[in-house]
């Protein structure tokens, strides 16, 4: 985010949209990224949230779908990070976990979906294509609004 | 206790002794000539009653009524120091004889003094052997003043070795001190006369008697006489508040009362007496005055030399408190291990969840995304067969996990031992007591008593019941009844086997349902994750047993499982 506010609309039109996808299980988030990968949407998978967070510090990412339960840091802990480091990248969580509590706690660090596994694929797109717009057009205008637009 | 002169303090403080003064004309009078303990005693206001005793009329309370009116008219220094008071001989004159003399003494000595004056009955002794706490072996004698001289004067003598050099009215005074003390005491305590047994237990001896203990199961008749006889003699302040009674007197008597509500404490006791123990300790139970029952620690404590003493005492411990919180931590604890287990199992079935969620959720994402491939106006066939072999894996991998879960019932060596199996439903109603109760379920239960034993893992069998009785609160809470009810039993069934059987009165199974509802992960309860019916099918079935489930002809589901009986060796 630390791109001249000018040029804001410009980089993000001449940049692909990249979708991160953090999963401990091989099988889904292969399955996710095969999902995204229909629908034309360019995705990296990372097994870990260590992982992702070091690959993120570009803020190179559009989206994160993150799995909740996962050893070490789990996907409550990693959108934390991700708002202390002052990113308001949209979190989509996908989950077997059915407890109320920690559903509240990740929408109020503000996620911007929570499903519960196995997730249909018509939800998840459109779930994405709402964090999408929501991204680009709210850091749009956070960075074009200086410039007297 | 040793034989010593008497105690030269004492002498001192009641001064010399003054010569006796019944006047010339009594040659015995001066009794400090006497080395033994004397007095002199004036009976002239008691003639009536010898009179009528000689006569044969002497009524039953002749000896109290005798010994009352008979008056001290002198005492000799060693009497006064015996069995006076610290005021001495001045204050024992013109007093009644019962003011001194032990009660167990006498009738022995209005025996005597009938001998001495009216001869009565002819030719009975003026020499006896008494028993006191002072002497060994003390011998009483008595006469009268040779040729009329003071004729209502009667003479007494007390020889013996005397076996404490204390006064008698020391040994009262430290008898004072000792039942102060006792009185205070801060437990219970009750000093029981139990002399009577003495002879009980000699005609026993004689009887060749020597298990008494089953002696009086045989009959219970003694044991009923002996709490008869054996009388309370004192009760201190703590006893009397025990017992809620009024005051000590009420607890004074009979010793019956105190075995109402423990009357094979009573057996023991004896039991106990007559093999010579010096102690005797239970935990009874005691109906007091009011009617409340109490938990008290009963410690007997015998006479150690039955021949000189002759009290047993009774400390009560009430104990009720203290097995009252004793009973409510127990609570505590089972609650908590309750409450460990129950989160242990909801641990459990979320990671069993998340594990088999995450296969099922890779094979519903793949097999949505092979149909987008295919829907294309040009379906990608290769990405959709590389899907495919994805599902696949996903699904064995599903398999895998559930396979594992089935395992670990199994994995566990599991130990066979010979087990009773209505124990272990007893022991299961623990584990799911409160989760009847929150729920208002009724539960009835009836266990066979001519159940086979069964062999098998105490732990895993537990389970099963556990599991059925859960299912069974489930399928009640499922069907929306108000009044759940669970009727569960043992019976011996064919083929000399042990059954269990359980039946709720939720809505039953489906029909459909009834040939799957043992396998894995079949559940009709929307947080249920459906392993519980499938372990308890395999652990039934490797303890070589069968389980069934039916619809109740009254309605409900009814599950019943038959185990072998263990082997006989």
């Amino acid at each position: 985010m630390a791109a001249p506010a000018a040029h804001g609309r410009t980089l993000r039109l001449s940049r692909p949209t990249v979708i991160a996808i953090v999963d401990d299980d091989e099988a889904v988030r292969e399955s996710l990224f095969d999902l995204l990968q229909v629908e034309g949407l360019p995705a990296k998978t990372f097994g870990s949230a260590a992982a992702f967070l070091a690959d993120d510090s570009a803020g190179g990412f559009d989206c994160l779908i993150t799995d909740v339960r996962m050893p070490e840091i789990d996907g409550i802990e990693l959108q934390r990070h991700l708002r202390a480091r002052g990113s308001l990248m949209p979190v989509i969580f996908i989950t077997s976990l059915t407890d109320e509590a920690t559903r509240e706690s990740a929408l109020l660090d503000g996620a911007i979906a929570w499903f519960t596994k196995p997730v249909t694929d018509e939800a998840l797109l459109q779930a994405l294509r709402v964090a999408l717009a929501r991204n680009g057009g709210g850091e749009g205008a956070a960075s074009q609004h200086p410039s007297g637009n | 206790m040793a034989t010593a002169p008497s105690s030269p303090a004492e002498a001192g403080q009641e001064g010399e002794a003054t010569p006796l003064s019944l006047g010339p004309e009594c040659p015995d009078a001066d009794l400090n000539r006497f080395d033994t303990a004397c007095c002199a005693l004036d009976i002239s206001r008691v003639r009536p009653i010898i009179a009528a005793v000689a006569g044969g009329a002497g009524g039953p309370d002749w000896v109290e009524a005798l010994l009352a009116g008979t008056r001290i008219a002198d005492v000799n220094q060693r009497t006064a120091h015996l069995l006076g008071s610290y005021e001495g001989r001045d204050r024992m004159i013109g007093q009644p004889v019962t003011a001194y003399w032990p009660s167990e003494g006498r009738p022995a000595l209005a025996e005597l003094i009938m001998a001495a004056v009216a001869d009565y009955p002819t030719g009975a002794p003026r020499t006896r052997k008494v028993t006191s706490i002072a002497f060994a072996d003390p011998l009483l004698t008595v006469w009268t003043a040779e040729g009329g001289q003071c004729p209502d004067i009667v003479f007494l003598s007390l020889a013996g070795t005397v076996i404490d050099d204390r006064s008698l009215w020391t040994l009262l005074a430290s008898d004072e001190r000792y039942r102060n003390l006792i009185h205070h005491l801060p437990s219970a305590l009750l000093q029981v006369d139990s002399t009577p047994m003495t002879a009980i237990f000699e005609k026993l001896r004689r009887d060749g008697v020597s298990d008494i203990a089953s002696y009086l199961d045989d009959r219970p008749e003694l044991a009923i006489h002996s709490r008869n006889i054996v009388r309370v003699t004192d009760a201190n302040r703590k006893a009397v508040q025990l017992f809620a009674a009024d005051c000590a007197d009420h607890l004074i008597g009979s010793v019956d009362y105190l075995f109402m509500a423990s009357p094979e404490t009573a057996k023991r006791v004896i039991t106990a007496h007559f093999e010579g123990r010096r102690s005797y300790a239970e935990r009874m139970k005691v109906r007091t005055f009011d009617g409340r029952l109490r938990d008290v620690e009963l410690s007997v404590t015998y006479p150690t030399l039955p021949e000189r003493l002759d009290v047993t005492l009774l400390s009560l411990e009430d104990v009720t408190d203290r097995l009252r919180t004793e009973a409510q931590l127990r609570q505590l604890q089972a609650d908590y291990t309750r409450t460990a287990r129950i989160s242990m199992l909801g641990e459990l079935a979320t990671s069993i969840a998340h594990e088999v969620n995450q296969p099922l959720a890779a094979i519903v994402t793949n097999a949505e995304t092979s149909l987008r491939w295919l829907a294309r106006e040009e379906p990608n066939l290769a990405k959709v067969g590389q899907l495919t072999a994805r599902i696949a894996d996903s699904a064995r991998h599903a398999s895998d996990v559930v396979q594992r879960i089935r395992g670990m019932a199994a994995r566990r060596t599991p130990e066979r031992t010979v087990l009773d199996l209505n124990r272990i439903v007893d022991e299961a109603l623990l584990f799911v007591r409160h989760e009847l109760e929150a729920r208002s379920i009724e539960l009835s239960v009836r266990l066979s008593d001519d159940l086979p034993h069964v062999r098998g893992d105490r732990v895993q069998l537990q389970q099963v019941v556990v599991n059925l009785l859960l299912n069974a609160t489930q399928a009640i809470a499922q069907a929306g009844r108000p009044e759940g009810r669970i009727d569960i039993s043992t019976a011996s069934g064919a083929d000399r086997a042990a059954t269990f059987a359980i039946h709720d009165n939720g809505s039953g199974v489906a029909e459909e349902n009834l040939d799957r509802i043992f396998g894995s992960f079949f559940t009709t309860k929307e947080e249920g994750i459906g392993i519980g019916l499938a372990i308890c099918q395999s652990i039934i079935a490797a303890h070589g047993g069968t389980i069934a489930v039916s619809n109740h002809r009254d309605g409900g589901a009814l599950f019943h499982f038959s185990l072998p009986a263990a082997e006989e060796n």
